[in-house]
């Protein structure tokens, strides 16, 4: 397994917010978690980002135990729900921070952020300021910012929760693809059971600290608990023209 | 108000402004002008070659303060900026706030007084290096409220996210912090310059007249009735804040349109 998460908890003022995390999750494969805020699923992303500390359990990425490194030794990204661009630098720059952490060659640098500029359909913004473009344009960004180091893991905080609808389909859609095309693990955390279905390889579920990762999408479906059953159930009324108002989902 | 006696009013205004000013450049290049003279029996730059005579030690004393408040501001802000922000990230951040203000409970002449004791001991009374030291206890608490605005979670999901990026702390401050700072550390610098520049009442403590700023000095001169070398000294006190306060405009102002 390229990661594997050994009972990792974790409190705060007596409170157990991460509860006897286990789970793993094989190379170039998306875990989608779903739960509801305050769940722990922030808490439990920047544990592995090494962004926080566990009380105790270990982490293994690639083999290697990686739960006494430094956050910036993991190459581990956490990408937060706010795209968090550096207002101070323009599109090319913001892409290109983490290779020029990195000190790469200026010219390996601009051969890089001009193809990723390309996979994100950005081509020709390179100059533009983070102030001057729209929410979608500015996520992705915050993606090639990301992607373009090759991280071991990439760890995403409902990254598309502040965009409309429309935006956010083909927010996914971009995502899938450059996740095929880099080869990117990664865990994808969201409160959105749609998005869950559609970004996920796997699946799990986050409730008050404890995490379920399901086997297949079938069997995620087919639990009572994750409240797929009760959005069908809510679709199938609204097409019979039943009453919707006593549906829940998760 | 109709245009034409707005604009009058404004020119009255801008002349009322500046007339203080004007009048101390012309004061300090008149030094025979005296009641009931309309017009001054000279008007030259005698008085300011004087500047260079070592006998008033206008010069030294201008060199002297430009050490100080360049000393007090640059170390205040930079430390004022680092220790803000181990003070937000503090648990007991509330209470630590609380005491950056306790300098300013004291009147400068009282918190000089005391102070005095300690540096007698240290041996750094009646010297730059003290005068220094005691303006900066006065400057550093005000950075220290100035930068507290600066950080909040949105800082820490930068300094997170550079982390995470493969940033070590150097490359945090220098890459990320400080050009986002880059507004606020010029600004404190501008305004801790500007405590240290016109600090009277603890350099005269601590400086027991040995070490003599520009302000002690305006306040000697206009102390001895001179006039003309308080002119003088007034016009270098409010050069450095005039080319200040140009940068600030400049590069601060600028950069928040």
């Amino acid at each position: 397994m390229f990661l594997e998460i050994k009972n990792i908890s974790k409190s705060y003022k007596k409170e157990k917010v991460v509860k006897n995390l286990n789970f793993s999750l094989d190379a170039n494969l998306t875990l989608s978690v779903l739960g509801k805020s305050g769940c722990g699923k922030t808490t439990m992303l920047k544990i592995i980002a090494g962004l926080e500390s566990s009380e105790e359990g270990e982490i293994f990425l690639d083999a290697k135990n990686i739960t006494r490194e430094k956050a910036e030794k993991r190459n581990t990204i956490y990408l937060y729900q706010e795209d968090l661009l550096f207002p101070h630098l323009n599109v090319f720059e913001n892409i290109a921070f983490a290779l020029h952490i990195r000190k790469l060659p200026e010219k390996v640098i601009i051969t890089k952020v001009k193809t990723m500029l390309d996979n994100l359909e950005l081509s020709g913004q390179d100059h533009k300021m983070p102030n001057e473009l729209s929410g979608g344009q500015r996520q992705r960004v915050s993606f090639g910012r990301a992607i373009i180091s090759n991280p071991s893991l990439l760890l995403l905080d409902e990254p598309f929760g502040s965009l409309d609808s429309l935006t956010r389909n083909k927010m996914q859609k971009l995502f899938k693809n450059l996740s095929r095309k880099y080869n990117i693990t990664s865990i994808f955390v969201t409160h959105d059971l749609k998005e869950a279905l559609l970004m996920g390889d796997q699946i799990g579920l986050m409730k008050e600290g404890n995490l379920k990762v399901y086997d297949s999408k079938e069997e995620f479906i087919n639990d009572p608990g994750t409240g797929v059953q009760n959005e069908i159930l809510f679709w199938d009324k609204l097409k019979t023209g039943e009453s919707v108002e006593e549906n829940n989902s998760i | 108000m109709k245009p034409k006696s707005k604009h009058i009013f404004l020119v009255f205004l801008t002349i009322l402004i500046f007339f203080p000013f004007i009048f101390l450049v012309l004061l300090s290049m008149a030094p025979e002008w005296r009641f009931p003279n309309i017009l001054p029996q000279y008007f030259g730059p005698d008085n300011w070659q004087t500047i260079l005579r070592s006998e008033t030690g206008l010069l030294h004393s201008f060199l002297i303060s430009l050490l100080i408040s360049l000393s007090v501001g640059i170390v205040s802000t930079l430390f004022g900026f680092l220790i803000s922000r181990s003070l937000y990230y503090h648990p007991q951040r509330k209470w630590l706030n609380l005491f950056t203000y306790f300098p300013y409970i004291l009147a400068p002449v009282v918190f000089g007084a005391c102070l005095s004791f300690f540096f007698l001991k240290m041996g750094i009374f009646g010297n730059i290096t003290g005068v220094i030291i005691a303006q900066f206890l006065i400057a550093f608490p005000y950075a220290l409220i100035f930068f507290s605005s600066f950080w909040n979670k949105k800082i820490k999901s930068y300094e997170d996210l550079v982390a995470t990026l493969g940033g070590n702390q150097w490359q945090k401050y220098s890459r990320v912090l400080f050009p986002l700072a880059k507004s606020m550390l010029l600004i404190c610098f501008f305004q801790t310059f500007l405590i240290s520049w016109f600090e009277y009442g603890l350099t005269s403590i601590i400086g027991v007249g040995k070490v003599q700023t520009l302000t002690i000095k305006v306040f000697l001169f206009i102390k001895e009735a001179n006039y003309y070398y308080g002119a003088i000294s007034s016009c270098l006190l409010i050069f450095p804040p005039v080319l200040l306060l140009y940068i600030n405009k400049k590069y601060v102002f600028k950069n928040r349109v």
